[in-house]
C-alpha cells in the first residue's frame, strides 16, 4: 500500500501504478452502479400494481363484451329477430327472433353496469388516463327494430343459434377468467370480480333459453 | 387485510345460517309446486344441494375450531308462499341470501376460502337465475356496495 501512497499523478512524478488504478476503479464502481439504477429510476415508472392491472384487464375485457353483444343485435336485427310488427304469431318463428333480441340486450344492458362498477373502482391519474376504448353509447345505438320485418327463415334461425352460442362461450369464459383473478385482489374488489362471475354464468342458461324458444 | 380466524368461523356460520334457512325453505317451495312436476324434482335436487352445503360447511367450521350452530326448527320466509309462482319467487329469494352470505367469504384472504365463496356464489346465482328466469347484474352483492 505504500507505492499507493507514493502515488500523486501530478505531472513529472511517476504515473499510478497498475495496481492503484484498479484498485480506485474498484472503489468507484458501486457508486457508478448506484448513480446509474438513480438515473434509470427516474427514467422508468415503476409498473402498476397487481391489482390495478388486472382491474384494467377486467374493464377491457367488459368493453369488448359490450361491444360484442351490440354486434351481436345487429346482426339478429338484420336478419329479422325482432318479429317486428309484421311479425308471425308470439310462438313462431319470428317471436323466438324477437325473444333473442330482447334476451341479448338485456343482458347487454347488466354488461353496461358491470362495466361501469369496474370503471368506478380504478382512478387513473390525469396524466395516465389512457383511450377511453368502446363508447358505451355508441355501442348502444344498435335498435332491435332496425331490421325489423327480414326474413325469419331457417337460415335465420341458424343464425340466430350461432350468434347466442358464441355468446354464450365468451359469457363462460369471462366467469371463470374473472373467479381464476381472485387471488391477492382487495377484499371488495374480490368481491365485485366474484358476483360479476356469477351473473355472468346465469347469462349462459339464459342465453340458451331464449335461444330455444320457438 | 388479514381476517382473524374468528371472523372467518363467523362468516363459515353465517353461510352455514343460510343453507339451513335454504335448506328449510326448499321445504316449503317443493310443497307447493305440482306433485311429481320437473319443478318440484328441481326443487328437490336444489334442497338436497344445501344439505350437503350445510355439511360441508360444518365441518369447515368444526377443524377452526369453531361451533356450528344447529339448524332451527323454522325459519322467517323472506316472501309469502301461497301459489306455486309464489313458491318460485321463494327458491330465487333463498339463492340471493345464499349468495350474499357467501359473498362475504370471498372478503376472506385466504385463497382457497375465497375461490370456494365464489364458486358458491355462481352455484347459487344460476339456481336462482333458473327459478326466475331472468338475471341480475350483481349476484349476492347488497346494492348499498355499488357506486354511482
Amino acid at each position: 500500500m505504500l507505492e499507493d501512497a507514493e502515488v500523486t499523478g501530478d505531472g513529472g512524478s511517476p504515473g499510478p501504478s497498475r495496481r492503484a488504478l484498479l484498485a480506485g476503479a474498484a472503489a468507484s464502481l458501486p457508486l457508478l452502479l448506484t448513480a446509474c439504477k438513480g438515473v434509470q429510476a427516474l427514467g422508468t415508472p415503476p409498473p402498476p400494481a397487481r391489482d390495478i392491472r388486472v382491474l384494467a384487464a377486467a374493464i377491457a375485457a367488459e368493453e369488448a363484451m359490450v361491444a360484442r353483444y351490440a354486434t351481436a343485435l345487429r346482426q339478429l336485427t338484420a336478419g329479422g329477430g325482432t318479429g317486428g310488427a309484421g311479425g308471425g304469431a308470439a310462438g313462431g318463428p319470428a317471436g323466438a327472433g324477437a325473444a333473442a333480441v330482447a334476451a341479448v340486450a338485456a343482458v347487454r344492458a347488466e354488461h353496461v353496469a358491470h362495466l361501469a362498477q369496474l370503471r368506478s373502482r380504478l382512478i387513473h391519474p390525469p396524466a395516465l388516463t389512457s383511450s377511453p376504448g368502446p363508447s358505451v353509447a355508441a355501442t348502444a345505438s344498435a335498435s332491435p327494430s332496425a331490421g325489423a320485418g327480414a326474413g325469419a327463415g331457417t337460415g335465420a334461425r341458424a343464425s340466430r343459434k350461432l350468434v347466442l352460442s358464441e355468446l354464450e362461450q365468451a359469457e363462460q369464459t369471462a366467469s371463470d377468467r374473472l373467479i381464476g383473478q381472485l387471488d391477492g385482489l382487495p377484499p371488495a374488489l374480490a368481491q365485485l370480480f366474484a358476483s360479476i362471475a356469477a351473473s355472468e354464468a346465469t347469462h349462459v342458461p339464459y342465453l340458451r333459453a331464449a335461444g330455444q324458444s320457438r | 387485510m388479514t381476517a382473524s380466524p374468528v371472523s372467518v368461523v363467523a362468516l363459515l356460520r353465517a353461510a352455514l345460517e343460510a343453507e339451513q334457512a335454504a335448506s328449510y325453505g326448499y321445504g316449503v317451495v317443493g310443497s307447493h309446486l305440482p306433485q311429481s312436476s320437473a319443478q318440484q324434482g328441481a326443487a328437490t335436487t336444489d334442497w338436497i344441494t344445501h344439505l350437503r352445503a350445510a355439511d360441508y360447511l360444518t365441518a369447515l367450521i368444526q377443524a377452526r375450531g369453531g361451533t356450528p350452530a344447529p339448524a332451527a326448527v323454522a325459519y322467517q320466509l323472506p316472501v309469502p308462499v301461497q301459489t306455486a309462482a309464489q313458491a318460485r319467487v321463494l327458491a330465487a329469494a333463498l339463492e340471493e341470501r345464499v349468495a350474499q352470505a357467501y359473498l362475504a367469504l370471498v372478503a376472506v384472504p385466504e385463497p382457497a376460502l375465497r375461490s370456494y365463496g365464489a364458486g358458491q356464489v355462481r352455484a347459487a346465482a344460476l339456481r336462482a337465475e333458473a327459478w326466475r328466469g331472468s338475471t341480475e347484474p350483481f349476484p349476492g352483492l347488497p346494492a348499498a356496495s355499488l357506486r354511482g
